[in-house]
């Protein structure tokens, strides 16, 4: 049945009780209808009232509008034979469109098969009104529940002045004809214009053409439309469905389940025993296999097939999967159709699932570029790095709850964060880890006892509830490209963060007097030291710069993630990996290693779905071996340098 | 040269385990079930899972401690070997529970029926009615407690073999340890790894036919084992660090490579330490969660192994009573702050809470500890070492005959 949404016949009707002058206008030919039909009206049947719709539909606005409001069933008849149109406590004349006071009209309660009638033949009215909306009110509404009289309605439908509106016309009327023409040939045509399609409309349309269901038979169905033959017991049909199929033929008994066995024997208990076997032995089930073969044998119970005759009937059989829809030609085509869009569609997922890794590679990127660099200087794992990614997520929401407008807090809140964590690297690195040169293992225990402090210190201050950190309106939405691929803008901004910084590092380490310090110090402390280079210093700075990235990156994530006190721990292991997988004191290492652990989360991800965990485990599995075949990482250190 | 005996060369041993029974002794005789009723029985379990986690931090100190791996994955072995023991404590009892519920029906129940049954009541919470795998033995009490030692053993040989035999060592090893736990709590977590993920095992502390016996009595025995494991662990642990071989595995935490070109088969030397700390470690959960009573993946979190290290740091690596003292005082006195017992702490203008406030001081006092104690609380031994002057009975201060004599050095 088709039930046009309310919407759109409140909407036609509106605008057709909108038109200047309508309701004083009086329609003579409607009345004339009404006086003809109003038997036929007050009693529609679906069968007869075809003819009827047409000549109402005829009549212009007045009868469209008599059409919406009887699919409506706001329409009621009074003892005079007048219709009246009701709208809340008001009610007008169909015909003449004069308000009528104080009318007790008799409601009229169309069937829905009556009602989907109606409806089409509004539709088909609506197609050729002269208002561009309510065309493309008209072809929502096809597009959304299509019959075969939509179809020829479409085809009969005068070409529409508006170029895009004629391209949806042609496209659905395509869609139908693959779904409802009787013709096999133009079907097929149909079928192949549109072959390739990804969209889902073409999907949705082919769908119902493919569906099958399995039937068992001794003889291939002569005249079924047969998709292929599948044996019992493979992933199609597993033996226990063949049998299940079987029964529901009739062509087979139920099979004894041991709870029915149990329930059976239960039932048939005389003087401690059933079926002769004592009740106290019935624990061992051949025991109860005795019993219940007693009972049939007595006729007490209802014999039952046993596994072998199961099996046996099972054998017998050959079973089919068979298309619902009968004509071969169409199926063949709508298979070969489905079957290049679906080629087309993993190529397209293939992108997506690319876009989704580039993007979590990228907040991977930001969040261990700072552990390896301070890393790849003074060989220390700085544990309390996820809290300064933290503090820079908190930096921002405090600077949102300061500022009001959300681009400018943002554009305040970035370079703030990255002072304030650089601040904090800093003195972390005055206070404690200076004291702790050459010996990295304290190092990583001692900021660790800086992480829990610092985490309980945010929970004592922030509270433990989740504090939003919302972006700017421009970062909200997504980028679709199609069906399939769209991303999300905020995802395309951290994207460009990420490069940016990615760019800004190479240019400082390449470019500048301090990059050209680190990589010193990074290669060779002491020689460094002898050509007066300030090692000290240099690991200050450093230390900083990446605690500073930290606090961008904490930014970053904060827009998409909730901020917590907990959240630089979710991401903290993930940049040991990146960093561990990368390789140290590099930074194409850290990309290299980001963009493949982001690149195999998202894979994993994809082909498990719906269970995260299990890609968070597989992908620390993938890294422990990885480890075994490149223990410095991808990108290892050279030289004299890698043995330091 | 003869060498000393074992006990008389370490004295210390000695020492823990006289104060070991010492203790054991006093909370028996103070407990409820044996004794005046002074200490309730929530305490008394306290304290055997105090003792439990202190067999951890002697095995933590074995592998950090002693052959210099920081191994952040502890945690993983002991909850392990918690969850092979909880499998056969539940499996057991749950199969009490339901024999006697089917034993009201008609028919006796065939044994495909109770184990139906018995899986229906342990995994109907994840959805799910049939028995894993995984629990294929749980019903045999023998093979579970083979397994306690057999799973964490073989996961720490299979992972130590494969990090060690690839040169991983220093921050690297922590980290990969640490992702080792991390893989294993996720895994645990889903609902279909056979371990009823988040929801754990539970119901540990009723055990199997002992019904009759109340938790008061329990509580103790398990104090007992508890100190029981402790005491021969330590022993173990002393024994193992007191000869040639904790020479070389001392050496191997100060130069690895010497000790390699030295010709010591560096990487076997790890593993036997790292698989034994793992197997130390898997008898002392399996000994902590019928304590506890209920067993997580949250217990596999990385956090809890990083305190492990913290409290073998405070205490004092390198030196296995350290260790002790230091699971003793820290887990002792993390309970006592954070279980809201503690006192406030009136400052002007703020009063400081040590529910809030206590990882806080916590985690500043471990930096001060790693910052200006590197040989933790039992640094204060040493120190009173040297107030006190060595007794040398007038001998040689130093090695040739030329060297001061005691009594010339004082004039």
């Amino acid at each position: 049945m088709i039930h046009l949404p309310r919407p759109v016949i409140g909407l036609a009707l509106a605008l057709m009780l909108a038109l200047p002058g309508a309701p004083a206008l009086a329609n003579p030919q409607l009345q004339a209808v009404i006086t003809e039909n109003i038997d036929q009206i007050r009693k529609p049947s679906r069968r007869t009232v075809a003819p009827l719709v047409a000549q109402i539909a005829a009549t212009g606005p007045e009868g469209a509008a008599l059409l919406a409001a009887w699919a409506d069933r706001r329409l009621g008849v009074t003892e005079d034979g007048r219709l009246l149109i009701v709208t809340g406590d008001d009610a007008t004349d169909a015909a003449t469109g004069a308000a009528v006071a104080g009318a007790d009209p008799d409601m009229l309660r169309p069937n829905s098969g009556v009602r989907g009638v109606i409806e089409s033949a509004l539709v088909v009215s609506q197609l050729s009104d002269p208002e561009p909306r309510i065309r493309a009110a008209a072809l929502d509404a096809i597009a959304r529940s299509g019959t075969a009289e939509h179809l020829q309605a479409l085809r009969d439908a005068p070409a529409d002045p508006d170029a895009a509106l004629q391209a949806r016309k042609d496209r659905l009327q395509t869609l139908l004809t693959i779904q409802h023409d009787s013709d096999s040939a133009a079907r097929v045509a149909a079928i192949e214009a549109l072959s390739g399609d990804v969209s889902l409309d073409f999907r949705a349309a082919l769908n119902p053409l493919l569906a099958t269901r399995v039937m068992a038979a001794t003889e291939p169905p002569a005249d079924a439309n047969i998709a292929r033959e599948i044996t019992p017991g493979s992933d199609a049909l597993s033996r226990d469905a063949a049998y299940d199929l079987l029964k529901a033929n009739g062509t087979a008994q139920p099979r004894l389940t041991l709870a029915a066995q149990r329930d059976a024997l239960a039932a048939n208990i005389v003087d401690g025993r059933a079926g002769g076997v004592p009740v106290a032995d019935l624990a061992d089930p051949a025991a109860r296999d005795r019993a219940y073969e007693a009972l049939e044998a007595a006729g007490t119970v209802t014999p039952a097939a046993t596994e072998a005759e199961a099996q046996a009937a099972i054998d017998a059989h050959r079973y089919f999967e068979v298309y619902a829809e009968a004509d071969a030609a169409v199926t063949d085509a709508a298979r070969a159709a489905q079957t290049r869009a679906q080629v087309r569609l993993a190529a397209m997922k293939g992108i997506d699932l690319g876009l989704d890794a580039l993007s979590l590679a990228s907040i991977y990127f930001l969040a261990a570029i700072g552990l390896a660099v301070t890393f790849g200087v003074m060989r220390v794992i700085n544990m309390a790095h996820g809290e300064f990614i933290m503090m820079g997520a908190y930096t921002g929401y405090v600077v949102q709850t300061l500022i009001a407008g959300r681009t400018l807090s943002l554009l305040v809140a970035l370079p703030l964060a990255f002072a304030v964590t650089f601040l904090a690297g800093v003195v972390l690195y005055r206070l404690v880890i200076r004291h702790l040169a050459h010996r990295p293992l304290e190092t990583l225990l001692a900021t660790f006892g800086v992480s829990i402090a610092l985490q309980q210190i945010a929970k004592n201050v922030f509270g433990t509830q989740a504090r939003p950190l919302t972006s700017p309106a421009w970062l909200e939405g997504a980028i679709t490209v199609n069906d399939v691929i769209s991303i999300s803008t905020i995802r395309v901004a951290i994207f460009v963060l990420a490069l940016l910084f990615l760019g800004l590092f190479l240019f400082i380490m390449k470019r500048t007097r301090l990059g050209l310090e680190v990589r010193a110090v990074t290669q060779n402390p002491g020689m460094a030291a002898s050509m007066g280079i300030n090692p000290d210093r240099i690991a200050m700075m450093t230390f900083g710069l990446g605690s500073g990235i930290a606090g961008i990156a904490g930014v970053a994530i904060g827009l998409f993630a909730k901020v917590t006190s907990e959240l630089g721990q979710d991401y903290i292991v993930q940049s040991f990996m990146t960093v561990v997988v990368g390789g140290v004191g590099t930074i194409w290492g850290t990309l290299a290693g980001a963009g493949l652990i982001g690149g195999f989360s998202k894979v994993v991800e994809s082909l498990n779905p719906g269970n995260t965990l299990a890609a968070q485990t597989f992908m620390i599995l993938f890294i422990i071996i990885f480890i075994q075949f490149r223990p410095r990482g991808i990108i290892p250190q050279k030289g004299r340098a890698a043995e330091a | 040269m003869t060498r000393k005996p074992f006990l008389l060369q370490n004295p210390s041993v000695l020492v823990v385990l006289g104060l070991l029974a010492a203790f054991t002794l006093a909370v028996t005789l103070l407990s409820q079930a044996y004794g005046t009723g002074l200490i309730p029985t929530s305490t008394v379990k306290i304290l055997g899972k105090t003792l439990c986690l202190a067999l951890a931090a002697v095995a933590m100190d074995l592998v950090w401690g002693y052959v210099g791996i920081l191994s952040l994955g502890q945690m993983a072995f002991f909850a392990l070997g918690g969850y092979m023991i909880g499998q056969w404590l539940m499996y057991a009892r749950t199969e009490t529970i339901v024999a006697a519920s089917l034993a009201n029906n008609p028919i006796p129940p065939t044994p495909l029926e109770l184990q139906q049954a018995v899986a229906n009541q342990i995994f109907g919470v994840v959805g799910s009615a049939d028995l894993p795998l995984v629990w294929g033995l749980a019903h045999s009490l023998t093979a579970q407690l083979i397994l306690v030692v057999a799973v964490p053993g073989l996961l720490a040989l299979l992972f130590g073999w494969l990090a060690f035999r690839s040169r991983v060592n220093g921050v690297y090893l922590s980290i990969l340890t640490q992702a080792m736990t991390l893989a294993l709590a996720l895994w645990l977590f889903q609902n279909d790894s056979g371990f009823r993920g988040n929801n754990g095992l539970s119901g540990l502390q009723n055990i199997p036919g002992l019904d009759a016996v109340g938790q008061a009595t329990l509580s103790v025995w398990f104090l007992w084992a508890s100190a029981a494991a402790l005491g021969l662990g330590y022993l173990l642990a002393a024994w193992l660090v007191s000869g040639k071989f904790g020479s070389v595995i001392r050496a191997i935490r100060d130069d690895e490579t010497r000790v390699r070109f030295l010709g010591y088969p560096v990487e076997g030397f790890k593993l036997v330490v790292f698989v034994l700390a793992a197997m130390i470690t898997a008898i002392a959960g399996a000994l902590y969660y019928p304590q506890a009573g209920i067993i997580n993946p949250a217990e596999l979190a990385p956090i809890a192994s990083i305190y492990l290290a913290v409290w073998v740091a405070i205490g004092g690596r390198g030196r296995l009573y350290g260790a002790v003292i230091g699971a003793v005082v820290v887990s002792l006195l993390s309970s006592w702050f954070t279980g809201g017992r503690a006192p406030d702490l009136a400052l002007p203008g703020y009063v400081v809470k040590w529910v809030d406030w206590w990882q806080v001081a916590l985690g500043l006092s471990f930096v001060l500890v790693t910052l200006f104690a590197p040989k933790g609380i039992s640094g204060l031994f040493d120190w009173l070492a040297g107030i006190l002057p060595p007794r040398r009975h007038g001998r040689d201060l130093g090695p040739d005959l030329g060297a001061l004599q005691e009594q010339e050095a004082k004039a």
